[in-house]
């Protein structure tokens, strides 16, 4: 039988002045270096960065699980009062996944797929304490029935692979908590997931947190995420904890000039892409052996002075005043941090131009034989995309919303040529193409709807110069009469996306995310393209990045009059950048509409949800609390009638049962405002605003 | 004249090899039993500023197996210069030291330029990071290097089908009874049952692997890519029939295809042709695919480089296929300038026939990953054609693996020359190939050891060097 430690006052986590290296055969790689934090008991503390900054580092460190060429250089990681690197390897079994869980990104990754649920929670009490294995079981189904799965028993008996994304990763919560920890570590836990699942995993951290006494370390990029869960946060920085403190203090009263850049580089719903746009942390983050001497963030901070910034080690520093305040800048003092921003060149919005594209009653299903090996029996018909209808027009930005499964990507396929449609038409300047497949139709229709991905690091051939890949869409579209002519074409290109020309000579590997994104962006504006489908073109990049390649993107589309269909399931950005917004479920366009008419009410039940979850992160946002409950349905195996009335929370608001029977026609509310639903117009005009500004 | 020991006047080297040998033996079963014992080392020194690992027992134990390691190779490199310098009076090893000078020389300006521009040569300089892939390929390249000089006639010391009197069977140093000006006077690793000098026999064979095996892979290459992609890029009907063709090759047993590829009978019909026309065609149509696929939207310049790469090909192509007087006999005897024996175009089309069925499931397995990647999206929403994306877009990505097993499968296909060769089947009998040199010392294995174990040896540090390289590709293409 084993025992917890024994019980300590203080801090449950204490890190002090903690450096990590890890060592190649090259050189000594630092990537955590000077780093304190403390987590008090039952205590939520938040770390937040951007790729490659060391949080994840951080969390391995308290682990005591840096693989084989990571060490702890300096200072101590205090659990309890005990220090963890004097710890023997049986001491430590003994206190991880008993006394610290941790939480991973991918839930898939962190359960075993051939092993029942049950087995794998029952594991934990067994192994840590002894217990035998009815006590283990029914505290299995208890701590399940915790997360708030459904019919625990069932999941218990399940394999992994059965479970949805979702559901599995409140089966590792549940994991996590089966001991009791003392302390969680949630390292980027629903990244993987879709934004609505999201919210309700959050919701479910919180409360457990809550109920458990349980003390949290949450390790995320999105800060609108850390205002939601935690009590303090550490940003993070190449490194080092550049700023640390209660979540208010350094949300409302930053410190420090990377925090304030961060701030400012995401979409706020006071930003505007004319008026107010994104401003863009500029140059890139240096890698862990090129950090300059001095302040790590002075190559790109607004308020570096040479010879002051750039001069030997800089240490925290107390911010008078404050609870446990800290930050690392010389010049905070100095810094008037209520100072607005200074706003670029305003932009005139432009005009939206003649209707270049127009979709009319679009269907595409798709065939599954339900026996796959023999291709006899019934088959499936999966509905990917019901009845879309709708126009661009020239110059418009258009956002496509919706999470995994609502048929985003099979439009773009169709769009694209890479599918036909099943029923329906695309007009491209009134002439049919979605019957057309891409190797059938003109160079002229393919070059002029083009598309650019999603993963950076996926978009560019990695074996390929990036010249050479631009040069390629140059031949395939026909432009250029000659090699010579081509290259001087890409050579303009990589100037539009503001890429030195230097770059074309590069392989792909040695760009970072943001570079290779608009290289994949000069690609896909090589043929002129008019119609051009953004698939989530930042998602995958980090916060600063983000907003200088949006504003790329934006600055593109307004010289070259470009339409814009911008696929997001980020209604941040959605708001920041579009014109007109189409919220999609289940293959169904549920809501249409300009961008104000859908992000105020009357909202489709299904936007209204969205938009709570979405994370902002901003103090004086105010949101109303709705949490969908359980998963988005199956394509295959849609629910009859509307298709989001088993998760609506309007449903009850309908008479006689018609979301059950029937799928609701298309309305009006307003022009160019359609929604999908039964509710009636009183109850619609009843809806209060999700997102309100508490007044100051 | 006198016979030959081993190690002549440096016998007295001798003793210290194998000190340092018995050294390094327990040096690493010490390591091994250590680093099992022994618990993972967390703690760091600090000492002056900068930190290092810290040493306990294991790091020692390391140490200890490299300075055994490193005595033991200086020896060894002591044995070869004294060799060099003395020859025959350092024995046996000495007068082969001395004999393959010109490879000695080959190999050490091969790796000091190698190393000296490692930077800028990819893949291969990286190779030069890994121990273990540089001893591989010393390993290789010797052989290789052996192979081609042994070819021009450098290194053998004698005709390898000379047969002299007295010497058959006889040990290793024997001289040679009556021998004429010129000669060399000592059978260095002895005589075989023919009484024909084993060293210089087995350098001749080097050749012979040298020369078929890697070629034979090259063409396996070809056809297992060029079925290997569109099956895993269309999939479906085309997915399932190639793969159940493939599937179909390696289940038939292997030896018992050889042994119907070359029986009179079946050679009559022209099968082994016929399987070599379709089989060599591969290598046209990979190339035509290719060439097309990438000017296909510049048709003089397409033209121009299929005219420049596919003509000679099928020239090349057409040459080696026919032969006069057989069941393939369309070009005029004037043309057919290239006469490969029967016997050697069987070994080929069967090494192909065997080895591309795995090649083929490599590529489609590696295709059906790489397709899903968005670079692919990219390239089919800009209307690329599918052997664009195919040839262009999928394949160079999957060339990590595909190196990596190539050479795995030089190694097999050495290995499988020798038992082709083992068992008589193929090339012609007096061929001083290592598998046949094995094959004939089996007979008198058990009086007379000497001449099997020469080529045996050969053929084992030539497969174990390709499995080092490959290993070492496979770590260094890893590190980025």
């Amino acid at each position: 039988m084993m025992n917890k430690l024994s019980q300590h006052d203080g801090p449950v986590l204490e890190i002090d002045k903690l450096s990590i290296s890890f060592f190649t055969r090259l050189r000594e790689i630092p990537a955590v270096m000077d780093f304190s934090v403390s987590v008090q008991p039952g205590e939520a503390v938040g770390l937040v960065g951007e790729s490659g900054c060391g949080k994840s580092t951080v969390a391995l460190g308290v682990m005591q699980d840096l693989g084989k060429n990571g060490r702890i250089v300096g200072g101590s990681i205090k659990f309890k009062g005990r220090d963890l690197a004097q710890m023997s390897p049986e001491e430590l079994r003994d206190v991880r996944g008993n006394e610290i869980a941790m939480i991973y990104q991918e839930p898939m990754a962190s359960l075993n797929p051939a092993m029942k649920i049950g087995r794998q929670l029952m594991e934990v009490p067994m192994i840590h304490e002894g217990v035998s294995e009815k006590v283990a079981y029914a505290r299995a189904l208890e701590v399940v029935t915790d997360v708030r799965l459904p019919d625990p028993e069932r999941m218990l008996n399940s394999y992994p692979h059965q479970l949805s994304g979702g559901q599995q990763q409140r089966i590792v919560i549940a994991m996590a908590l089966m001991s009791k920890p003392s302390l969680l570590i949630l390292d980027e836990p629903t990244t993987a997931l879709d934004v609505t699942v999201e919210a309700a995993v959050v919701e479910l951290v919180r409360d457990l947190g809550k109920k458990y006494g349980t003390s949290m370390l949450f390790i995320s990029h999105n800060l609108g995420l850390i205002l939601e869960t935690c009590d303090r946060l550490c940003v993070m920085y190449s490194g080092e904890a550049v700023e640390r403190g209660s979540i208010a203090d350094v949300f409302d009263e930053m410190q420090h000039p990377y925090t304030q850049a961060l701030f400012r580089s995401i979409p706020l719903p006071g930003a505007d892409k004319n008026a107010h746009p994104l401003v863009a942390i500029p140059g890139n983050f240096p890698l862990p052996h090129e950090r300059p001497t001095g302040c790590n963030f002075g190559p790109r901070c607004d308020y570096f002075q040479s010879g002051r910034c750039d001069q030997g080690q800089i240490d925290m520093e107390d911010v008078a005043g404050n609870d446990r305040h800290a930050t690392r800048c010389l010049r905070y003092k100095e810094i008037d941090w209520a100072a607005p921003i200074v706003v670029g060149e305003q932009k005139e919005k432009t005009k939206p131009g003649e209707v270049v594209l127009k979709i009319d009653n679009l269907k595409k299903y798709y065939e599954v034989a339900a026996n796959a090996l023999f291709g006899g029996g019934t088959k499936k018909v999966v509905k990917a995309n019901e009845t879309l209808s709708f126009e661009a027009r020239e110059s418009e930005t258009l956002a496509i919303v919706g999470e995994s499964g609502c048929g985003k990507s099979t439009f773009a396929k169709v769009l694209m040529g890479l599918e036909t449609a099943t029923e329906g038409e695309i007009l491209l300047d009134g002439q049919n193409i979605e019957q057309t497949a891409i190797e059938a139709r003109d160079t002229r229709t393919v070059s002029d709807v083009q598309m650019v991905f999603q993963n950076p690091f996926d978009t560019l051939n990695p074996s390929m110069t990036v010249g050479r890949q631009i040069i390629r869409a140059l031949e395939i579209f026909d432009i250029g009469d000659s090699d010579q002519d081509r290259k001087q074409r890409m050579l303009e290109l990589l100037d539009l996306v503001k890429l030195p020309r230097a770059f074309a000579d590069r392989m792909p590997r040695q760009l970072s995310g943001g570079q290779k994104q608009r290289v994949g962006i000069a690609r896909a504006f090589s043929g002129g393209a008019r119609i051009v489908v953004a698939d989530e073109p930042v998602s995958a990049l980090d916060v600063s990045v983000q907003a200088a390649v949006t504003d790329l993107l934006m600055e593109i589309q307004r010289s070259e009059k470009t339409t814009l269909l911008f696929i997001s399931h980020d209604l941040s950005i959605v708001r920041y950048l579009s014109d007109r917004v189409m919220v999609m479920y289940l293959g169904h366009v549920v809501e249409l509409g300009d961008t104000d008419q859908v992000f105020s009410p009357p909202y489709h039940p299904y936007t209204e949800a969205l938009l709570s979850a979405v994370p902002i992160a901003d103090t004086s946002i105010e949101k109303e609390h709705i949490v969908l409950e359980g998963d988005i349905p199956s394509a295959m195996d849609p629910p009859s009638g509307c298709p989001f009335q088993t998760r609506c929370r309007w449903k009850s608001e309908v008479p006689g049962g018609l979301c059950d029977r029937e799928v609701p026609p298309t309305r009006s509310l307003e022009p160019g405002h359609q929604i999908k639903c039964h509710l009636s117009d009183e109850t619609l005009q009843r809806m209060q605003p999700v997102i309100k500004v508490a007044a100051e | 004249m006198d016979p030959l020991s081993w190690t002549g006047n440096i016998a007295f080297l001798d003793p210290l090899l194998f000190f340092a040998l018995g050294l390094l033996a327990l040096s690493v079963l010490v390591w091994i039993v250590l680093s099992a014992v022994l618990p993972e080392n967390r703690a760091i020194n600090v000492t002056g500023g900068s930190a290092s690992l810290s040493s306990g027992p294991l790091v020692l134990a390391a140490l200890a197996v490299k300075a055994a390691f490193l005595a033991t190779s200086a020896l060894v490199a002591v044995y070869l210069l004294l060799g060099i310098v003395m020859g025959t009076g350092a024995g046996i090893i000495g007068a082969m030291a001395q004999r393959l000078l010109p490879v000695w020389i080959a190999l050490v300006l091969l790796f000091t330029l190698s190393i000296l521009f490692k930077r800028k040569l990819g893949l291969y300089g990286k190779l030069f990071d890994s121990p273990i892939g540089m001893i591989g390929f010393a390993l290789v390249m010797f052989w290789v290097f052996t192979g081609f000089f042994g070819a021009v006639d450098m290194i053998i010391t004698h005709d390898p089908l000379a047969q002299l009197s007295g010497l058959k069977n006889k040990v290793p140093g024997t001289p040679l009874r009556s021998p004429e000006d010129g000669d060399f006077l000592w059978y260095l690793l002895g005589g075989d049952n023919l009484a024909r000098d084993v060293f210089s026999r087995m350098v001749k064979g080097a050749w012979e692997v040298v020369k078929i095996a890697p070629l034979a892979t090259v063409f396996a290459f070809m056809v297992g890519i060029t079925l290997g992609l569109p099956a895993g890029y269309f999939g479906g009907k085309l997915d399932t029939f190639l793969s159940f063709l493939a599937n179909l090759i390696l289940a038939f047993p292997v030896i018992l295809l050889f042994y119907l590829l070359v029986t009179p009978e079946i050679v009559q019909t022209g099968l082994p042709q016929f399987m070599a026309v379709v089989l060599f065609a591969f290598p046209l149509i990979f190339f035509f695919v290719l060439i097309n696929a990438r000017y296909r939207t510049q048709p003089q310049k397409n033209y121009l480089w299929l005219a420049v790469v596919l003509l000679p090909m099928l020239a090349l192509y057409l040459m080696v296929v026919n032969a006069p007087g057989s069941k393939v006999d369309i070009l005029p005897t004037a043309l057919d300038r290239i006469d490969i024996p029967g016997g050697i175009l069987v070994v080929f089309v069967s090494v192909v026939f065997v080895n591309s069925p795995t090649v083929f499931r490599i590529v489609r397995g590696l295709t059906m990953d790489i397709k899903t990647r968005d670079y692919v999206a990219a390239a089919q929403t800009r209307g690329e054609r599918p052997w664009y994306i195919m040839l262009w877009e999928v394949l160079p990505n999957a060339r990590g693996p595909l190196i990596v097993d190539f050479c795995l499968r030089i190694g097999y296909t050495t290995i499988l020359l020798g038992t082709l060769g083992f068992f008589g089947l193929g090339l012609p009998p007096e061929s001083p190939d290592w598998g046949s040199t094995i094959n004939e010392g089996r007979k008198l294995l058990a009086i007379y050891l000497h001449p099997a174990l020469p080529p045996a040896f050969a053929l084992l540090s030539m497969v174990l060097g390709l499995n080092l390289l490959a290993d070492g590709l496979r770590e260094e293409s890893l590190k980025d």
